[in-house]
């Protein structure tokens, strides 16, 4: 088609607010599935994003629509992942398109991520359209909420559109719109070909298929094609766009969005913001922006039978063919045998895959308190990167350490600033920016280290304003930090599983407050048990589990000899879910514990 | 011989550390209850038994007639040992001579604690003198085996009124008692808001597991020095004045259970009643089977069971010694605890310490 008829766009909203509704909505008012086909949402095609109202992976719609000037004109949605562990991807989905929708709840206003990944929409140059969605809920306040996009991103919206996707009011005015405003893309059809492959998952059939966005030149069918990064080459095997259905075509020109499948085996080698060219005619220079994106977050993944290992293992290789983000490793634990660090992208990404790994797989899985990635000096001058407590060298031989920290981002009404400003410094936290937006919300911006952000922060900032506060956070380098490895000994061993990296001066407060939880958690056992609490040979902190006085059933009553029998059966049962250190049983909570410290005490 | 267990499992309240299928129903569901079971003992075929026991809930509730139905239903003329439950307060003169004219012959008190805090934070409305009141008037209608339960671990229990329980046993001069540890599992109130550390129905006046099982140490010895015996975990007794009845469960005499959440064993099966009360009298009307369990006793989980029912007891249990060459090894552990005796070779039985632990004896032999 004609790129001047091309409109690339994607939608840009917190989550509830409408995103998938407003886009069922413009699926369904184009005609491009009939009824039959449409289900409500959908973009999220796995069955965990349309449970969470999440979009994980990203996704592509060719719409066309007969616009009032009676053109008929090629709307391509881009559909961008919903959560800030994803913010690359984010980009590159922004990098692929000339507008976008920023849709706000006109009851709930601008928030945290929506902020965040507006900006990134402005930094990419994309023409930006207010939409303020849910505007027929009696608790919608356009006026408030148009003056908080102004005051908070800067954008004019005098012209935002008022819809509600739920009732599809104003949902055609948003076409208009995008037909309107968002610019036509620029490109040369007859230049060197230049695609960026804004996402890729594997298929069993297909083998992995890319997304594309087409800057330069055209993609056919046989071409030879070459991955810029990687500089290997494969042979087109079929392309076109998707409605979401995969529609099959001949080519895809300058400007135009679809998927290429080309006997690409793995997705490590179909990497987000690579740049697809001409094996023939290569292009001189890549599509900027590219990355390669590198866990920030670990966590030992262990199986609770350790039969399951090989399991795991599969179950892991299987998740990483569709996501090459998730890195692991083998790892072995005294306390919890064999299993696997992993490396996330963040929080989400972790709770994504421990929950896909439990329902898909049907594994049952501890996992370990998550941490960082640090990077050491060593006294003799060398450097070693480490994400597991267990490989932190001797104190004697540590020079300094660097930790990674974030920008992390608030929004907030007033009334919680007093506890939230309390959290920022508990955690850490160093002040970048201070403001009031829009009268009654204040927007903050500090420097938080990433180790305090992977604890409890989400929680306890959610508990403190009642969830209303939004946070948004951003990579933005490493701190020199003094952190010292915090050991926990049950019944005078170490338990490797519970060692955690700390700030050198809040580890004895947390110290206590770890052996406080593990007393309240670890079961009486027959005999008298030792916690201790160490940094290196000091002890921090101590106290004792004493040793269980009765475990009777009373009551043998009526006759019911299965009712014992059942509460003996559980009795083992809740045995064998702990995991057994030297002659302790640990149950499975305490691994988690340093995650709710301080939350009732 | 057969023992005959009925269920009444309504209650006037729901005591806190009740962790069984009894509670308040409505009037209209009870007396459908006392419908179908009376059809259920009807058409059941009834064994020749020598004991009755009548438990709950609170059966004490029934009135004379009420239960002399159920009585006649059975179509026994032998009754050794009949005993009935009772909640202190619903006994009157007359209702305890009309029990002794049907031929009940042992009433059991659900006292739980004489003292009126104590026994009031669970749910209990009695006071002591309410029981010696009534512990009378049951001795002068011709009733005089009496048994009263007691629980350790209740809210506001001190070793002070701990002891002063132990007054009123020697005082009444009774003859048996039970004594129960609180359970806290998740099917009581109490216990599910002791599991989750909470403070509602006292929970936080509940005593340490220490005082709880220092009190039930106690109650050993203070029982065993009025010449009241322990001879199951939970039951004391002075010679010749222990259960006829209960003693069949511990030892797998055979028993057929009739209401809601009744057990029974005949030697070969057990099997076992819907538990709750709405059910079993929806099925009884539709004619639909009230089991809800029933399941073959084979050779091996019949000496399990015996292992977890006669150990609770005092002369512990006999087994063919092929029989528990299996637990070989597991016995040897438990023996080298000090948790176990062996004082013949077909014989074992719990010691004194082993008893505080039998949870987890039973758990290491069985499971």
């Amino acid at each position: 088609m004609d790129p001047s008829r091309i409109r690339n766009f994607s939608i840009i909203a917190h989550i509830d607010h409408g995103k998938s509704t407003l886009a069922d909505r413009l699926i369904q008012m184009t005609g491009t599935l009939t009824e039959r086909e449409m289900k409500a949402q959908v973009l999220d095609s796995m069955d965990l994003e349309r449970e969470r109202g999440i979009t994980i992976k990203a996704q592509s719609i060719r719409l066309l629509y007969k616009a009032k000037d009676g053109h008929e004109y090629q709307l391509n949605l881009i559909d961008t992942p919903g959560h800030v562990d994803f913010s690359y991807e984010v980009s590159r989905s922004l990098a692929a398109c000339e507008g976008a929708l920023l849709v706000v709840d006109a009851s709930q206003g601008v928030e945290a991520q929506t902020l965040a990944n507006t900006y990134l929409a402005l930094e990419h140059d994309l023409e930006v359209i207010p939409v303020l969605n849910k505007i027929d809920l009696p608790a919608a306040e356009p006026d408030r909420v148009k003056e908080q996009i102004e005051s908070s991103i800067g954008l004019d919206s005098s012209d935002a559109l008022m819809i509600s996707a739920k009732s599809g009011l104003g949902v055609d005015t948003v076409l208009e719109a995008i037909v309107a405003r968002v610019p036509p893309p620029k490109g040369d059809p007859n230049a060197p070909t230049r695609a960026l492959l804004f996402d890729s998952w594997y298929d069993i059939y297909r083998g992995v298929i890319l997304l594309v966005r087409v800057f330069d030149g055209v993609l056919r069918k046989g071409m030879k094609v070459q991955l810029m990064s990687t500089k290997k080459t494969y042979e087109i095997e079929g392309l076109g766009y998707r409605t979401p259905n995969h529609i099959p075509s001949d080519e895809l020109r300058a400007g135009e969005v679809g998927w290429v499948v080309a006997n690409i085996k793995e997705v490590a080698d179909a990497k987000v913001g690579d740049t697809l060219t001409d094996a023939a005619k290569p292009a001189s220079n890549a599509l900027p922006g590219f990355e390669v994106t590198k866990p920030m977050v670990f966590a030992g993944l262990y199986p609770v039978e350790t039969h399951a290992h090989g399991q795991l293992r599969e179950a892991l290789g299987k998740l990483q063919l569709n996501d090459s983000s998730l890195s692991y490793e083998p790892e072995s634990s005294v306390a919890l045998g064999f299993g696997f660090r992993c490396g996330f992208l963040g929080l989400l990404h972790l709770e994504i895959v421990q929950e896909r790994l439990e329902r898909e797989f049907d594994l049952q899985l501890i996992t370990t308190a998550p941490g960082v990635r640090y990077i050491i000096h060593l006294t003799d001058g060398t450097e070693v990167e480490v994400n597991n407590p267990s490989r932190w060298p001797e104190t004697q031989i540590v020079d300094s350490i660097e930790e990674p920290v974030f920008d992390v981002t608030i929004l907030t009404q007033g009334e919680y600033l007093g506890g939230i400003l309390k959290l920022l410094e508990d955690k850490r936290g160093k002040q970048k920016k201070f403001e009031y937006v829009a009268g009654e919300r204040v927007m903050l911006v500090y420097e938080v280290p990433l180790s305090e952000i992977v604890l409890d922060f989400y929680d306890r900032l959610k508990t403190l304003s009642r969830g209303y506060a939004s946070a948004d956070y951003h990579f933005s380098g490493y701190w020199k930090s003094p952190m010292v490895k915090l050991d926990i000994l049950v019944a005078g061993e170490p338990v490797d599983a519970l060692s955690l990296i700390i700030h050198k001066d809040q580890a004895n407060e947390r110290g206590k407050q770890l052996i406080a939880k593990f007393k309240k958690l670890i079961p009486r056992q027959m005999f008298e048990v030792a916690l201790q609490a160490a940094i290196g040979n000091k002890i921090v902190a101590r106290d004792n589990i004493s040793a269980m006085k009765k475990n009777v059933i009373a009551k043998c009553y009526g006759g019911d000899i299965s009712r014992k029998r059942k509460l003996l059966d559980k009795q083992r049962a809740g045995k064998r879910r702990m995991k057994r250190v030297g002659r302790v049983d640990i149950p499975q909570e305490a691994f988690l514990a340093v995650l709710s410290v301080g939350d009732d005490d | 011989m057969y023992g005959v267990y009925i269920s009444f499992p309504f209650c006037r309240q729901k005591c806190t550390y009740c962790n069984f299928a009894s509670g308040v129903f409505t009037a209209e569901l009870q007396s459908a209850y006392l419908l179908a079971l009376h059809e259920e003992i009807l058409v059941s075929e009834k064994p020749t038994f020598d004991t009755l026991y009548l438990g709950g809930g609170t059966p004490s509730l029934l009135s004379a007639s009420e239960l002399a139905a159920l009585v006649v239903a059975l179509e026994n003329q032998s009754i050794r040992e009949f005993t009935v439950e009772a909640a202190p307060g619903d006994l009157t003169r007359e209702k305890a001579e009309a029990w002794a004219k049907i031929g009940v012959n042992r009433v059991s008190f659900g006292v739980q604690s004489f003292n009126q805090k104590v026994a009031g934070s669970s749910g209990r409305k009695h006071t002591a003198a309410t029981v010696v009141e009534e512990v009378t008037l049951l001795r002068s209608a011709g009733i005089d085996r009496i048994n009263v339960d007691l629980i350790a671990g209740l809210a506001w229990q001190t070793p002070e009124t701990w002891a002063a329980e132990f007054e009123w046993i020697e005082r009444l001069a009774l003859r048996h008692v039970s004594v129960y540890m609180l359970e806290s599992d998740d099917d009581s109130r109490l216990g599910a808001e002791l599991r989750k550390g909470g403070s509602r129905y006292g929970a936080s006046a509940v005593p340490a597991e220490e005082q709880i099982a220092d009190s039930y140490l106690y109650a050993v010895e203070r029982l065993r020095g009025l010449g009241i015996h322990r001879y199951e975990i939970s039951n004391f007794a002075s010679l010749g004045h222990e259960s006829v009845h209960n003693r069949k469960y511990w030892t797998l005499q055979p028993y057929v259970g009739f209401g809601a959440d009744a057990h029974s064993f005949d030697g070969a099966r057990r099997w076992s009643n819907f538990a709750e009360p709405a059910e079993y009298v929806g099925r009884m009307k539709a004619g639909q089977t009230t089991r809800a369990t029933d399941e073959v006793i084979d050779d091996g989980r019949r000496t399990e069971d015996l292992l977890m029912t006669g150990l609770r007891t005092r002369e512990g249990v006999t087994l063919p010694i092929a029989s528990l060459s299996k637990f070989e090894n597991r016995i040897a552990t438990l023996k080298g605890l000090g948790w176990l005796e062996q004082p013949a070779p077909d014989r074992l039985r719990l010691t004194d310490t082993g008893v505080m632990y039998s949870n987890e004896a039973l758990e290491q032999l069985i499971f």
